[in-house]
């Protein structure tokens, strides 16, 4: 009982853990990046050539498509962001105005920075909510300065609180990516500068495939690179993400689910083991009660009841131990267990059932026993 | 002239044979006789006549192989196991010679198990459960234990537990067999007395210091009536 509540409890943690991460991320979510579309997801970064520009982003942008909600192009490098004598370790992210919509990022203080502010390299910031507590502990953020890499930048929002962990924009910094081009990260190659994603935000969930065929149609044209096996990018679904993830953690549950099965089975044979056992010690009971009037089916009942008894007994003790195990989760594996008065009632109806289930074959066996030579029974 | 009354039983020609290896084994080779309202009887034979095996035929413990049993005129020998049980419950009363209590349960309780079965609610089982204690002397013993009791006093929580629902017959097999002279004697005078308020008693017993108090004997020998035996009138 205890592994079920544990288990299920922590498979459903999981699940929704996930869940909630990507809706954070963004909805309709679309992520353009390098790499080549044979190559094993998760491993573009780093040892990959950058061959996604900003022109390929305006290119988007322009197309007008009003399947797309909104476009971010990023480039990110992780720099100290100083404000008179506190400084703080910070991601900085170059991007557009969409990223406020695109990523889920709307302020909570002062304001995203806008396209005009792109368009004539302004020396804004948005800042994480890790940020503004570390270098303006005392005082409102949005209007003060920050210095990042020795340029001076004008704060114009924070972010809310995100928590911790993946996907949480706490310690970013977002600028406008025409300034962070120019002033922070200048890039030597020739030709339009490389971003590391491209962010599309699609307008509705349904649109979604057929915006992801037309954009890698549009994207093969743009780099020359009309065979798939040729593409230099690949185009993610968020949604295809978060499902293959799922599917993940369904295995995991149903894995959970298979374990705490096990337990069940082994505590239903324990349970009729001790019935049995308790029937033939009783038999002499049996056979006087016969003997006062007791019909099979009092004798029956009676015997389950006991077993019932038994397993709700265990049942109770088994989601103490069961919550104990969640609690312990969630101090120590930074996982959320969901607790639910469902999955704690469902074990509780399980133990009772199980106690049925498995009291049943002695309890039949004691109601059928013989009057005559159960009361002779030693 | 008055009608006479049914008998309380009536066994016909009842057979009871038990399974052995290669052939069966007869117990009961054809057994007949009345027991009418009122009557106090032995039931006596040599150890292995059948004695034990008639009596649980008679409480509907058992099943005769052959012949017919009719209670209060009412042929019982064919009933379901269910309704069996019933009928036990309700026409008959047991004393077991090795009492038979149930050790978990208090006095009180011992004696309210067949009116359990029998549907009564728990107030009114526990009222009758403690008089029918006060009546064998046992008022002050209600919440013990059967352990924390005599010998005779367990065989009279027996006797208020086969009266609970005042049955038509009490059935005893040498219910004085587990105890010395004295206590033997004033089990019996308790019998008596019941049969003297009208209910219908059957011992078994091989001692004719018991056989001697009841108006009737029934001898038994290899399964059959004796018949060579008289009996008492
Ligand atoms: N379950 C059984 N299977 C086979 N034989 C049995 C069974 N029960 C009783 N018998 C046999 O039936 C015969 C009568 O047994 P029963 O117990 O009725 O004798 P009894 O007159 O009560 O003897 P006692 O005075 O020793 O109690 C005996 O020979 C016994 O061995
Ligand atoms: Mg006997």
């Amino acid at each position: 009982m205890a592994a079920v509540i544990a288990l299920t409890s922590l498979g459903s943690g999981v699940t929704s853990n996930i869940t909630e991460v990507f809706s954070g991320l963004g909805t309709n979510l679309l992520t353009i990046s390098s790499g080549s579309a044979g190559g094993p997801p998760g491993l573009v970064r780093g040892g990959v050539r950058q061959t996604i520009t900003t022109e390929d982003a305006e290119a988007i942008k322009e197309l007008g498509d009003p399947r797309i909600a909104g476009v971010a192009p990023t480039l990110q490098t992780n720099a100290q962001v100083k404000a008179g004598a506190l400084n703080a370790n910070a991601t900085v992210v170059g991007t557009w105005s969409d990223y406020a919509s695109v990523r889920n990022s709307a302020v909570e203080f002062g304001t995203f920075f806008s396209d005009a502010d792109t368009r004539s390299r302004k020396r804004v910031a948005v800042i994480g909510f890790d940020i503004a507590a570390e270098l303006y502990p005392d005082q409102e953020a949005s209007g003060q300065r920050i210095t990042i890499q020795g340029v001076s930048f004008t704060v114009v929002g924070v972010l809310p609180d995100k928590g911790a962990g993946f996907g949480s924009s706490n310690t970013n910094v977002f600028v406008p990516l025409s300034t962070y081009l120019q002033r922070i990260n200048r890039q030597t190659s020739v030709g339009a500068p490389t971003v590391q994603a491209i962010y599309v935000q699609g307008a509705s969930a349904e649109d979604l495939d057929g915006l992801v065929t037309d954009l890698t149609l549009m994207m093969a044209n743009r780099h020359g690179t009309p065979e798939p096996e040729e593409y230099d990018f690949r185009i993610q679904n968020q949604a295809d993400t978060l499902d293959s993830l799922n599917s993940v953690t369904r295995t995991l549950t149903l894995f959970l689910g298979a374990i705490a099965g096990i337990s069940l089975l082994v505590g239903g044979i324990g349970i009729m083991n001790i019935m049995l056992v308790s029937v033939t010690e009783r038999t002499r009971e049996i056979g006087i009660r016969k003997a006062l009037g007791a019909r099979p089916r009092d004798i029956l009942t009676q015997f389950l009841l006991e077993a019932v008894v038994l397993s709700a007994g265990g049942g109770v003790v088994g989601i103490g131990i069961g919550i104990g195990l969640a609690i312990f989760a969630t101090l120590f594996l930074d996982i959320t267990p969901g607790i639910a008065v469902g999955s704690i009632l469902v074990a509780f109806g399980f133990a009772a059932a199980v106690g049925i289930f498995f009291g049943f074959y002695p309890a039949q066996r004691a109601a059928r026993l013989d009057p005559v030579s159960s009361l002779r029974y030693e | 002239m008055t009608p006479i009354p049914p008998p309380v039983l009536r066994l016909e020609e009842v057979h009871k044979s038990y399974p052995l290896e290669q052939e069966e084994f007869w117990a009961l080779k054809g057994v007949s006789f009345d027991l009418h309202e009122g009557e106090m009887v032995s039931l006596m034979g040599p150890s292995g006549s059948g004695k034990t095996t008639l009596m649980n035929i008679i409480g509907l413990l058992d099943r005769p192989t052959e012949g017919r049993y009719q209670l209060r005129g009412q042929d019982v020998s064919r009933l379901s196991e269910s309704a069996r049980a019933a009928v036990r419950n309700r026409m008959v009363g047991f004393v077991f010679q090795a009492f038979h209590l149930l050790p978990r349960l208090s006095v009180l309780e011992n004696v309210e198990v067949p009116l359990t079965y029998a549907g009564v609610p728990g107030r009114e089982r526990r009222s009758r459960a403690a008089e029918r204690l006060e009546k064998v002397g046992l008022g002050d013993k209600l919440g013990h234990r059967p352990t924390q009791l005599s010998g005779g006093q367990q065989q009279r929580v027996a006797v208020a537990r086969a009266l609970a629902l005042n049955p038509a017959l009490l059935l005893a097999d040498e219910p004085t067999g587990n105890l010395d002279t004295r206590t033997g004697a004033e089990i019996l005078d308790l019998f008596e007395e019941l049969n003297n308020e009208g209910v219908t008693v059957m011992i078994v017993t091989h001692e004719s210091a018991v056989s001697e108090r009841t108006r009737r004997i029934i001898r038994l020998r290899d399964g059959v009536l004796d018949s060579h035996a008289r009996e008492v009138a």
